[in-house]
């Protein structure tokens, strides 16, 4: 795992990105709101986790990052250039940004071969054929396929290879930025660590910055330097992958995390927090903070107003009324305070 | 016995795993196919079917459209009058006329689904890709001739247009453009959501490019399967325009045209009478069951 | 429910209004003059014009489809110069003779294929699942108006065991229940192979996947025997039997016109072939539009039907 250089500009800069899907629900069109006011920087080289249960907007997110969605508001920065809202998207910027889909399965075109999937970006740039042979072989080798597969099919890969075809595939261009998208939920436990080893090995290699997107928490917490936690489209906790793991603060993150299943029991009676009730749906978040519903110490304020992000300890952020001066926890406070 | 080192143990791995040789979709297809002895019978009988229709000139020493009055009516397994199949009741041998007819009966299979193949392919990606109003509306439109039962659009289109074999042809395209149109766009919006487009268009390919290396190979795939099945229906639908005197004109044999002019006589030789009948059902059945073998075949379910 | 309703019913009108618009133009705008098929190759120019002039012929096609699609809403399907009657009049003395058929086949068509769907679907790779698929795809294969002769030949004309046409309600030929269904073996034979055949491969097919469904496992493990499992897999697997329901009787009305032309029943199918026969275009017209509405009118119903059965469905139309 590489250690996040903090004084290097940010690669990837998300300034209050808000996408909101039309739809129909019966004869009312709706509004979904799958991302609200996110933001955050990535320095080069690290990686930033993005935890949270399905449909809180994580996967959207992850396309507005690379450009397959364009944001309704904010913008995204990459490496200081801000992507296109409309209009075709700079070669630089297809060539350094680059994403691992979810389901090996589906990510690749069943009618052609494993050579032609990963070459294709090459070829849509114009690199000569022998290139991108070259390329294609080497990209194999790196993820650890022997070249002979380039003639294979992806029916005839197990998941795992699938799952590395794919990773090839948004390596070949050599690029700066890999969003991957629950890039190892998919698969069964010991691939999953074989690739997650494989994604930190090529991450000093080809020096990479990932954004890592899962619902897994020991998964995100193996690979990130920083972690965002997000409740249906919003960023609520913003910190460390240590300071989250050790010490959440945000009311969903600690459920979250005592819904991990732990073999030390001395930890298992702490920060024992009952999920209570379902996630509201999208179509029609809560008023105010939108987990008040399923929170265990909502209060009157929390119905009216939405929290704003607070720096509640250094270099930890969280969106939460129990940590404002105002209506907040006093003990609370205090308790992050004093560590 | 010698250490290995980890470089020979990978070696050794990879070996053993590239050991399987590289399969593409279509020879899995062809070997899927192959094993199913029911679908490679039904092949085989149609394409001897097919054949002798295309070769029928080379291989009838009669002519299909002049008989001998003095042979008229003799039954089936003549051979020593040389009529295997019999005669009509215009002393034509039958066998000749079959053959003969065959090659506008399998016109009237092939030619209505290509065109309603590539047609409604056409439409039906459009309208899958532009989504909007033109998608929207092209699509209700093909609703709209959908609504119709296929033969009874058949009979309104052919009686509109008059009789005539051509006109049995456009007909049965018209029916079978909306059915294919709609698997087209249903395909279409599949796999435009799918993960490997956006991987394609994550690498800067533009619209075309996806469209024709992406999209198109799986949309054919599954109008393939779809369109095999309409060869033997189109069969059926040309057959009955024609029984209804609404398809190919005298004297020019067609399998339904023929059943309807021998009709009359099928007190007196009804298993003449039942020959081009039976040459349909024959036709239309191994179409039917190839096509099934077919869709067997490429549901593979690989990806 | 009372939404999905309104909307599965403004849908349907929609639908009926294209309809209505496809006909109108097969009928007006591709060759054929049917002024001149009135008035024979021998009349005047003027009296052409004239004839044009009185049919409305000389309007602007939208005009005329206007005034078309007025007329019809109002009853008025026109006036038939060859039959000498409202087309109207001729419709409404045949439909119940099609409905009768139609009915009665599909009646048929759906119980028996149903059933044997089912068994070759509960038997999977056994004998009787091999000789049901495989009379499954000849009964596909083989053209309606043949199996009429073939029926014809042998039980009309050979063994005189059945009536070779017409039916016992109309006329003077009065035989009561037995003569009545003594009319109606063959052409419901005849007619509803297809739908036999098709309701039969659909159902077997839908069987064998409820089978594999995961439910199947569950009940099993619960110890539930064979022929209770058969009885939700049942259940589960009489959605698309449904939706190709609706699509077969749509198949038995177009198909009518040739089984009742074959048997001489006086349905609506018989009426369209004489029209055709004498370029009647009015009555092919009216009688084009009449199958063609309640195809589209009895999808309608077995949409909402399947809504009332399978709640799933209720969000899959929504």
């Amino acid at each position: 795992m590489t250690t996040a250089a903090t004084d290097a500009p940010p690669i990837l800069a998300v300034d209050g990105v808000t996408k909101t899907f039309r739809a129909r629900a019966g004869l009312h069109r709706v509004r979904i709101s799958a991302v609200d006011n996110v933001s955050f920087t990535v320095p080069a080289g690290s990686t930033l986790g993005i935890v949270g249960e399905s449909g809180c907007g994580k996967s959207t997110l992850a396309r507005v990052i690379v450009g397959l969605h364009r944001a309704d508001a904010g913008t995204v920065r990459f490496a200081g250039t801000p992507l296109p809202r409309r209009g075709k998207r700079s070669r630089t910027i297809v060539e350094h940004t680059q994403m691992v889909f979810q389901d090996p399965y589906s990510a690749l075109n069943p009618r052609a071969s494993v050579g032609e999937s990963i070459g294709f970006p090459l070829k849509v740039q114009g690199v000569p054929r022998p290139d991108i042979d070259r390329r294609v072989n080497k990209v194999l080798e790196d993820v650890g396929l022997h070249p002979a597969y380039s003639t294979h099919y992806p029916h005839q890969l197990s998941g795992g290879q699938r799952q590395r075809v794919n990773i090839a595939r948004a390596l070949v261009l050599e690029p700066k930025l890999v969003v991957l998208d629950e890039a190892v939920s998919a698969l069964d436990k010991s691939i999953q660590a074989q690739i997650v080893n494989l994604l930190l090995d090529l991450q000093s290699g080809y020096d990479l910055t990932y954004v890592f997107i899962s619902h897994d928490l020991n998964v995100v917490e193996y690979m990130s330097d920083q972690v965002a936690v997000m409740y249906l489209g919003q960023v609520v906790e913003f910190c460390d992958a240590s300071m989250l793991y050790q010490a959440p603060l945000h009311p969903y993150s600690q459920m979250l995390l005592s819904s991990i299943p732990t073999l030390d029991p001395t930890q298992r009676a702490e920060n024992v927090l009952a999920d209570s009730g379902d996630i509201p749906s999208p179509l029609n978040p809560p008023s105010g903070c939108r987990f008040r519903t399923r929170c265990p110490f909502a209060m009157d304020i929390c119905a009216d107003k939405a929290p704003a992000m607070i720096e509640a300890r250094p270099q930890h952020s969280v969106s939460c009324h129990l940590f404002d001066r105002e209506y907040g926890d006093p003990a609370r406070i205090a308790a992050t305070k004093g560590e | 016995m010698t250490e290995l080192t980890a470089d020979d143990l990978r070696e050794r791995w990879y070996q053993s795993e590239v050991s399987v040789p590289p399969i593409s979709y279509w020879s899995v297809v062809r070997r899927r196919f192959l094993r199913n002895k029911l679908g490679v019978a039904a092949l085989i009988v149609l394409i001897l079917i097919i054949a002798a229709a295309v070769f029928a000139p080379w291989i009838c020493p009669y002519d299909p459209l002049v008989g001998k009055p003095a042979d008229r009516l003799q039954n089936i397994f003549s051979f020593s009058t040389g009529h295997p199949l019999g005669t009509d009741e215009q002393g034509r041998d039958m066998l000749t006329r079959v053959l003969y007819g065959g090659r506008l009966s399998l016109l009237a299979g092939f030619v209505p689904t290509l065109v309603a193949a590539v047609v409604g392919t056409i439409i039906g990606t459009w309208a899958g890709l532009v989504r909007g109003a033109v998608g929207a509306i092209l699509m209700r439109i093909m609703d709209m001739l959908y609504a119709f039962p296929a033969i009874l659009l058949a009979i309104a289109v052919g009686s509109s247009l008059g009789a005539g074999l051509s006109n049995t042809i456009i007909a049965v395209s018209i029916v079978f453009i909306p059915p294919v149109s709609r698997i087209a766009e249903s395909e279409t919006r599949k796999i435009v959501t799918s993960e490997y487009v956006e991987a394609a268009r994550l690498s800067g390919a533009s619209r075309i490019r996806i469209l024709r290396t992406q999209l198109l190979p799986n949309v054919l795939n599954e109008i393939i399967v779809y369109s095999s099945g309409l060869v033997g229906v189109a069969m059926i639908i040309a057959a009955s325009l024609s029984f209804l005197g609404l398809g190919s004109r005298p004297p020019t044999p067609e399998w339904g045209y023929m059943l309807e002019s021998l009709q009359g006589d099928i007190y007196v030789v009804p298993a003449v009478v039942a020959v081009p009948g039976i040459f349909i059902f024959l036709t239309s059945v191994t179409f039917n069951t190839a096509s099934d073998a077919l869709r067997e075949a490429m549901d593979t379910r690989l990806g | 429910m009372i939404q999905l309703t309104l909307r599965r019913l403004a849908m349907a009108m929609l639908i009926l209004f294209g309809v209505s618009v496809v006909i109108f133009l097969l009928m007006n705008v591709l060759p054929g003059d049917p002024v001149a098929t009135l008035l024979g190759p021998d009349a005047s120019n003027a009296d052409r014009l004239a004839l044009r002039h009185s049919l409305g012929l000389d309007k602007p096609l939208p005009t005329q489809y206007v005034d078309w699609l007025g007329r019809t809403l109002t009853g008025d399907l026109g006036y038939s110069q060859y039959r000498r009657a409202e087309v109207l009049s001729l419709i409404n003395a045949a439909w119940v003779n099609t409905a009768i058929l139609a009915g009665f086949s599909a009646l048929f068509g759906l119980v028996a294929g149903v059933a044997l769907g089912f068994a070759a679907g509960a038997r999977r790779g056994k004998v009787v699942d091999k000789v049901i698929s495989t009379f499954g795809m000849a009964g596909l294969s083989i053209p309606s108006f043949f199996v009429a002769i073939i029926l014809l030949t042998f039980f009309a004309a050979r063994w005189r065991w059945l009536p070779a046409g017409g039916t016992s309600l109309s006329g003077a030929g009065q035989g009561g229940l037995g003569e009545f269904v003594r009319h109606l073996i063959m052409p419901v034979v005849a007619g509803s192979l297809v739908t036999l055949a098709i309701t039969a491969r659909v159902t077997r097919a839908s069987i064998v996947e409820a089978y594999q469904a995961d439910f199947v496992e569950t009940l099993r493990a619960k110890g539930l025997t064979g022929l209770q499992i058969l009885r939700h897999v049942f259940k589960n697997a009489l959605s698309p039997v449904l939706t190709t329901s609706g699509l077969q009787i749509g198949y038995l009305l177009g198909g009518s016109v040739l089984i009742e032309t074959i048997f001489q029943w006086p349905g609506i199918g018989l009426l369209l072939y004489n029209a055709i026969e004498a370029r009647d275009l009015v009555v092919v017209e009216g009688t084009t539009l009449v199958i063609a509405g309640t195809f589209v009118l009895i999808n309608l119903l077995v949409d909402l039907l399947q809504a009332v059965i399978d709640p799933r469905q209720r969000y899959a139309l929504a």
